[in-house]
């Protein structure tokens, strides 16, 4: 088995050459939601990659007894049961965390990454593959996460998981917090950027022009 | 845009020339230090033309001036200059430069910076447009509808929707010299306002409707910030006035002709 899969590629991938985030443009509801902070994010990255890495295993393990035609059902089962695991451990040991990132655990059922991965990878191939690859998507997800949120929380408050970076201009410091920064608007222009930046290093994730414009004698504008 | 002298760049001139008397009376009545963050801005936005002119082979345009003027008029006070560089970055970056420089952009560079620095910087006070720069708004418009450069139905529009507001006895008079300014700075802008005949009054309209509904309704706002706030509504709201015209324009001439 092991020479048919590739397990480091698979696991390396995603992190920037396919991410799912930045290339695939999926679950990006979350992605926006909950990067206020760096502990938001941080959580919210380990409580995707764990239900996606466990719900890759369970859907590869009995892929060939699903049904086609009800196969998303039994997946959202599979994927809604562990994200309700998830969310009451969340409950009970991270109470706070748990507040703040609200219904956005409870909605990594519906995220299409998770069901992307089982629906285009995990069902299709055996268990340790699997995990390998929702791992290694989980891993992608959580970097864009980790840096969204680093930078939202670094230029909205000065401080990088609670603790002062920037010493802030109304102590005496040089640094005006941007409030913007902790806004929903800002997620949309800091992923724009990023996947800007990630596409002008590694051209052949743009898109190709949809229009070409059209050929005149003239000098362009 | 080319036919025989116009081009892009003429519109520019003639764009900055129209604003002219606006500038003058503003910088006479502020002083040196207007003249010195209409300068820093003029630079700040000179440096983000350059770079795209070396990394993407962007012309740079004149109206750079056009935009700086407008941030600097009405930019919040007292920013100090790292938020002012980075409202601006953001501004003419994501506003104009990255969808191919002035002529292409969906929205106005200077609405982006302002409303940037708006919420971005919410402590700061917004500037109080004097009486006499109001009045100059007035040749400014002027001297831009009769070349050209300024779509003239946008601003009677807007100016005849604002009098029937006046006329119903709406309480305008607080907001009526910063949203003559913006008007001339912001929602006359050649680029971002509505292009078709009809989509260009209602353009005026939305504009002059948005400030009365922020006037009336927005408590606590600076007359600036309902303004700048109507002003980048209404340029949002542009594209599909005119898809609307042109909807109207297509159903009336399959009544007439009887086929699309």
């Amino acid at each position: 088995m092991a020479g048919r899969f590739d397990f480091w590629s698979i696991l390396t991938d995603p992190l920037v050459r396919q991410n799912p985030v930045t290339l695939q443009i999926l679950g990006l509801c979350s992605a926006l939601a909950v990067t206020t902070s760096l502990p938001t994010a941080l959580t919210m990255s380990a409580a995707l990659t764990v239900v996606m890495t466990l719900s890759a295993g369970a859907v590869s393990l009995i892929r060939r007894h699903i049904p086609d035609t009800i196969r998303l059902i039994v997946q959202i089962v599979i994927i809604a049961s562990l994200v309700i695991v998830i969310d009451q451990l969340l409950r009970a040991y991270l109470a706070e965390i748990s507040r703040a990132l609200s219904v956005y655990v409870a909605l990594i059922t519906t995220n299409c990454l998770v069901l992307g991965r089982t629906e285009a990878f995990a069902r299709h191939n055996p268990p340790v593959p699997a995990m390998v690859d929702a791992f290694g998507n989980g891993l992608g997800y959580s970097l864009v996460l980790t840096v969204i949120g680093a930078a939202r929380e670094l230029f909205g408050k000065g401080e990088l998981m609670g603790y002062q970076v920037f010493a802030l201009s109304d102590q005496g410091g040089w640094f005006t917090p941007l409030p913007l920064m902790l806004l929903a608007p800002s997620a949309f222009f800091l992923l724009g950027l990023l996947v800007w930046a990630i596409r002008s290093a590694l051209p052949e994730q743009a898109e190709a022009p949809e229009h070409e414009p059209p050929p005149t004698g003239e000098p362009a504008e | 845009m080319r036919r025989g002298l116009w081009d892009r760049e003429t519109v520019a001139i003639l764009l900055v020339a129209a604003y002219l008397p606006l500038a003058l009376i503003w910088i006479w009545f502020e002083g040196g230090d207007a003249a010195l963050s209409l300068l820093l801005i003029l630079l700040i936005l000179a440096i983000w033309q350059l770079v795209f002119l070396l990394l993407r082979a962007q012309a740079p345009s004149l109206s750079a001036v056009a935009t700086a003027l407008a941030i600097a008029m009405l930019a919040p006070r007292e920013l100090g200059p790292l938020p002012l560089i980075l409202g601006v970055s953001f501004g003419a970056v994501m506003g104009e430069l990255v969808f191919g420089g002035w002529g292409r952009n969906v929205v106005n560079p200077s609405s982006v910076a302002l409303a940037f620095l708006g919420f971005g910087f919410p402590g700061f006070d917004w500037p109080e447009i004097l009486l006499p720069v109001a009045w100059a708004a007035i040749p400014a418009a002027l001297i831009g509808i009769t070349l050209g450069v300024m779509p003239g139905p946008v601003i009677l529009g807007a100016a005849l929707a604002g009098a029937g507001g006046l006329a119903l006895g709406l309480d305008l008079g607080e907001v009526l010299p910063a949203a003559s300014v913006v008007l001339v700075l912001l929602v006359g802008d050649p680029v971002t306002s509505a292009a078709t005949a009809l989509g260009r009054w209602l353009n005026g309209v939305v504009y002059a409707l948005l400030v009365t509904l922020f006037a009336t309704g927005w408590s606590g706002a600076a007359p600036v910030q309902i303004a700048v706030s109507a002003a980048l509504l209404a340029s949002l709201a542009a594209p599909l006035l005119d898809e609307a015209a042109i909807a109207l324009w297509r159903a009336q001439r399959r009544r007439r002709h009887g086929r699309p």
